[in-house]
């Protein structure tokens, strides 16, 4: 059977923590070892099923979570191997999973190399043990450095780590030191999120009793600002309102998701989007493996767009990138130039200074990315 | 039917002292509803009715009751009790011989209570007190019983006890009914005359009038004259609401139902106007009614997503079956073109604006509710202004005069003192003190109209820890010191957010409306300045910074349906504001008034 795309990418969703963090809204539970072995069945299992219907060849593959790194060594040998077995020999593959620093031993380093994963994403967050505690991280600052230190020695090169700005009772200072500390173990690539406060999570509630205060939006702002400075010149450039990476570093397989293209999802709470189908699994460890076990499939939810809408949905998600819409892309997608499409919109926000328009794309400017969600709404 | 078997009563009380129940009892042991089709409050049959567990509209209903072996004919009408729709009851009890006064036995008699009473004394009727809910574990039935004696006069002989929850004393009830309430007068034989007391909209049959004949005999495919819009119409269809519409050949005086005569509008009907026979008219009309007086006034604009037009079709569609508001073409600087609505309460006002979304799918911008100021120029000429917007320039007022209510309160005797406070912050000027038992005392007052219309109710709901209830009605203009106080965002007036209030008020109030004005705004990319004035004089004033960032850190695989959808409810949520200047001020900033006082 042909498809309509070709399938290049996975995602997997390991939905086990050690512990949760309070700002947290990924799904994800405390490790229950137990329940282990018949989710990595599963998760090969739903695998095999999308194999079955069309031909895979991954690219990239990236496992996520929670934290994937916390699985017992041999489950999680048994699962990465498994999910290799579907990538495409010819092709240089991006092969990503995300840990937390201090739960990367030697022992699971091992198996990450071994299964061919060659790039860890490293949940740092901040370098600063105050922060640290109120985001409810367990780690202590030092444990970033080592682990990667743990993952080169094992010939894991390619490392990101990933930082939060606007912690409440973070300063520009400390949120300096937090980004120096981070380029000192010299990474190819650099996240920086801004806190957000999730609908039902306990530091949304904290907030909302005022145990907790947001730092001022302002200073935010200026938090914000001084990555974008910083990151480029340490050699570090802004490729994603939230991403720096050094030239040819960029992460691919999430550039498939700010192209709009396709990728498989995997797991419980992991969304997909095959055969034109955007779809969302059941967020519940348990029912999903029962649905997989079953023969049942485990999407919870499940949308298709219509073209237009499908257009304004890659425009939303590729004017996050610096390279902006791709104009020729586009209009051999959809049929429409995107400076017609839009034109309203790249007229008023292009006269304000904050979309910059040439034979190529449309980018946002510096000023843009700062008020990226009122510029991109008016896209939708 | 013999006249003399027949009884046309409403039931009348103050807000959920168990009406529409009480009803419920009457059509289950009637048999007009089958055991299997009963539900709670049958003839609360609108959507709004139901959700918010409220009486709106008055239903009328036909019951076949067997008293000792007779059969009866029962017209009832169940009427509301909120203070917004009190012209309902007046319609319902001209319709009627006598009415059945339900109180709670566990509040005892209240503002409503009084209201309602006094009205069917008004219309000479005799009335059966029903002390209901006496399955309550906190029911004193005996002391609601004397109350009603002593504060409305009405002996307590015939006085019921009823739970119209279980059902117990209401066989009495309907015993009483047939024995104490008179039956209709009227002759048959004499010219006909029939008093239009409701009508409805209905998508197949048009309108459709509630008829009470008093005299005469009116039948289907006569030719009959609305002797107050000298038109004439043919009668299509005659029938009683049983509680379903059950068609008949003819109504003949006495009795109550339906009339369906191919009209088409609810405007082509005045409610209260007298039906009579085209060939051989009655020499006289019934008295008919007053029109219904509109208490409170506000704008409804099309908000950004919405035209004009959309806006014109959905309030005449919505004024098909609702005639009781008003709508004229409106035009604001700030909002540009809408309506200006008149509205009996604001309660009314509320469920106007949820139908205009929900059955038409509107979205409006609505300003905050006004009452009628009355306006004395220079010149002698006088008019009248529903909104500080309208006023004409200050400098050619010589007088301007605020509606005045008289209010009544009935409250435990122990929250007088606070209660005087809050009328002394309210301009009330005590007026008399009754008790109705030891513990508890009905005050009256009066008040500008304008000080106790928007939060006066849940402050004196506060300080009654939820006992007090008032009753108010307009009595009539007085002259004030009264300031217009106009708001301006970015020094652009903004008409629709200007208020008139008193002198002494008017900067503590221009402060505080600032502050919270504020909060409703978001920021935008730029600093807005909001200021409150009266005249040239800036009294207050607030900024909003502007943002620097917004921007959502995070969107990978599983969260793009997520974030769209975020996106999309944003601009669905800027559809709902109005943009002034560049500043897009949400809905609920034009009700930022309303909030409460603190
Ligand atoms: N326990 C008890 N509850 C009752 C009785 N009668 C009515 N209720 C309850 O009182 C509430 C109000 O009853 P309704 O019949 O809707 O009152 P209403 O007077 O028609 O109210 P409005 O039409 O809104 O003025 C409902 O929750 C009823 O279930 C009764 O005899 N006993
Ligand atoms: S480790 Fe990561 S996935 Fe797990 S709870 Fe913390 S933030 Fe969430
Ligand atoms: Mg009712």
């Amino acid at each position: 059977m042909t498809t309509p795309y070709s399938c290049r990418a996975l995602y997997v969703h390991v939905p086990f923590c050690r512990t949760l963090c309070g700002y947290c809204d990924f799904y994800s539970e405390v490790l229950r070892t137990e329940a282990v072995g018949p989710l990595v069945d599963a998760l090969l299992r739903e695998l095999d099923g999308y194999a079955a219907r069309r031909t895979l060849a991954f690219d990239t593959i990236y496992v996520g979570g929670g934290t994937p790194t916390v699985l017992p060594p041999g489950q999680l040998g048994r699962l990465l191997g498994g999910v290799r077995a579907y990538a495409d020999a010819g092709e240089q593959l991006e092969f990503t999973v995300e840990a937390n620093p201090a739960t990367v031993t030697d022992e699971v380093a091992g198996v990450l190399a071994g299964a061919g994963v060659n790039r860890v994403s490293l949940g740092a967050q901040s370098f600063e043990p105050a922060e640290l505690r109120v985001l409810e991280r367990r780690h202590r600052p030092e444990q970033v450095g080592e682990t990667v230190a743990i993952c080169q020695r094992f010939g894991i090169q390619r490392i990101s780590l990933d930082l939060i700005f606007g912690i409440p009772g973070q300063t520009l200072a400390s949120w300096r030191r937090s980004l120096e500390a981070a380029l000192a173990l010299r990474p190819e690539h650099v996240s920086t999120y801004g806190l957000t406060y999730e609908a039902e999570t306990p530091l949304r509630r904290q907030r909302d009793a005022g145990v907790v205060t947001p730092v001022d939006p302002d200073l935010e702002a200026d938090m914000y600002e001084l990555a974008l400075d910083m990151m480029p010149a340490a050699g570090l450039a802004h490729y994603e309102v939230s991403n720096f990476a050094r030239a040819g570093a960029e992460c691919r397989h999430n550039l498939r998701y700010w192209h709009n293209e396709p990728y498989v999802g995997l797991g419980p709470a992991a969304a997909g989007f095959v055969d034109e189908v955007r779809y969302k699994n059941v967020a519940d460890t348990a029912a999903y493996v029962q649905a997989i076990a079953a023969g049942r499939s485990p999407w919870g939810e499940h949308e298709q767009l219509p073209p237009e809408r499908r257009a304004r949905e890659t425009a939303m998600l590729e004017l996050r990138l610096a390279s902006g819409i791709d104009r020729g892309r586009f209009t051999e997608r959809y049929g429409v130039d995107p400076t017609r499409l839009f034109a309203e919109a790249v007229e008023r926000h292009g006269a304000a200074g904050l979309l910059s328009v040439d034979a190529d794309g449309i980018r946002l400017t510096r000023a843009g990315f700062l008020v990226a969600d009122t510029v991109i709404a008016d896209f939708l | 039917m013999d006249q003399n078997l027949i009884r046309n009563f409403s039931i009348i009380a103050h807000i959920d002292h168990g009406k529409s129940t009480l009803a419920d009892r009457l059509l289950q042991i009637s048999g007009a509803v089958a055991e299997r089709d009963l539900k709670e409050q049958i003839l609360d049959d609108m959507d709004l009715e139901r959700e918010r567990g409220i009486t709106i509209k008055a239903s009328a209903v036909t019951l076949d009751m067997v008293v000792d072996g007779q059969t009866y004919m029962f017209n009832l009408i169940d009427t509301p009790g909120h203070v917004d729709f009190h012209y309902e009851v007046d319609r319902a009890l001209a319709a009627c011989d006598g009415a059945l006064l339900v109180v709670d036995a566990t509040q005892g008699v209240q503002a409503q209570t009084v209201a309602n009473a006094f009205a069917a004394a008004n219309n000479n009727l005799e009335i059966i007190p029903v002390i209901n809910k006496i399955d309550l574990p906190g029911a004193t039935p005996e002391d609601a019983a004397l109350e009603v004696e002593h504060v409305l006069g009405i002996s307590a002989d015939n006085v019921q006890f009823v739970s119209a929850k279980t059902g117990l004393g209401v066989a009495d009830l309907i015993q009483a009914i047939a024995k104490c309430l008179p039956p209709p007068k009227g002759d048959p034989a004499a010219p006909l005359q029939a008093l239009i007391f409701d009508s409805e909209y209905n998508d197949y049959r048009g309108v459709i009038c509630y008829l009470r004949v008093m005299n005469g005999t009116i039948r289907k495919g006569q030719k009959v004259l609305l002797m107050g819009r000298q038109r004439t119409h043919l009668v299509t269809e005659l029938g009683k609401f049983r509680p379903q519409m059950a068609p008949c050949p003819q109504l003949a005086a006495g009795e109550t139902g339906y009339l369906v005569a191919s009209i088409k509008s609810l405007h082509d009907v005045t409610v209260g106007d007298t039906v009579t026979d085209a060939a051989n008219p009655a020499t006289q009309p019934l008295p008919g009614y007053q029109p219904p007086q509109h208490m409170v006034f506000c704008d409804f604009y099309p908000s950004s997503g919405e035209t004009y037009d959309a806006l014109r079709e959905a309030l005449e569609r919505l004024s098909l079956n609702d005639a009781s508001f008003s709508f004229i073409p409106q035009h604001s600087d700030a909002l540009g073109p809408g309506f200006r609505c008149g509205f009996l309460g604001l309660l009314h006002m509320d469920i106007v604006q949820e139908r205009l979304e929900r059955e038409c799918g509107v979205s409006v911008v609505q300003t905050a509710p006004s009452v009628t100021y009355e306006v004395v120029l220079h010149d002698g000429t006088t008019k009248r202004v529903e909104s500080a917007g309208d006023l004409p320039d200050m400098g050619t007022i010589a007088e301007l005069r605020e509606p005045i209510v008289e209010v009544q309160i009935i409250t435990p005797a122990d929250a007088i003192g606070s209660i005087m406070q809050l009328a002394e912050q309210r301009r009330g000027e005590f007026k008399k003190q009754e008790y109705l038992s030891a513990t508890r005392v009905m005050l009256t007052y009066e008040f500008p109209f304008n000080e106790i219309l928007y939060d006066f109710y849940d402050k004196l709901k506060s300080v009654t820890r939820g006992y007090g209830t008032m009753d108010y009605h307009v009595t009539g203009y007085r002259a004030g010191d009264l300031v217009k106080l106009d708001i301006l965002v970015n020094a652009i007036p903004v008409d629709a957010l200007s208020l008139i209030c008193h002198r002494s008020k008017a900067e503590a109030r221009g402060r505080r409306f600032l502050i919270k004005l504020r909060r409703q705004i978001d920021r935008h990319q730029f600093e807005i300045a909001l200021q409150a004035a009266i005249g040239s004089k800036v009294i207050a004033r607030e900024t909003i910074k502007p943002f620097r960032k917004n921007v959502t850190a995070k969107c990978y695989g599983g969260d793009v349906t997520r974030k769209r959808k975020l996106l999309e409810k944003q601009k669905e949520g800027k559809k709902r504001m109005k943009t002034i200047g560049r500043v897009d001020i949400p809905q609920k900033a034009f009700m930022t008034v309303l909030e409460p006082e603190d």
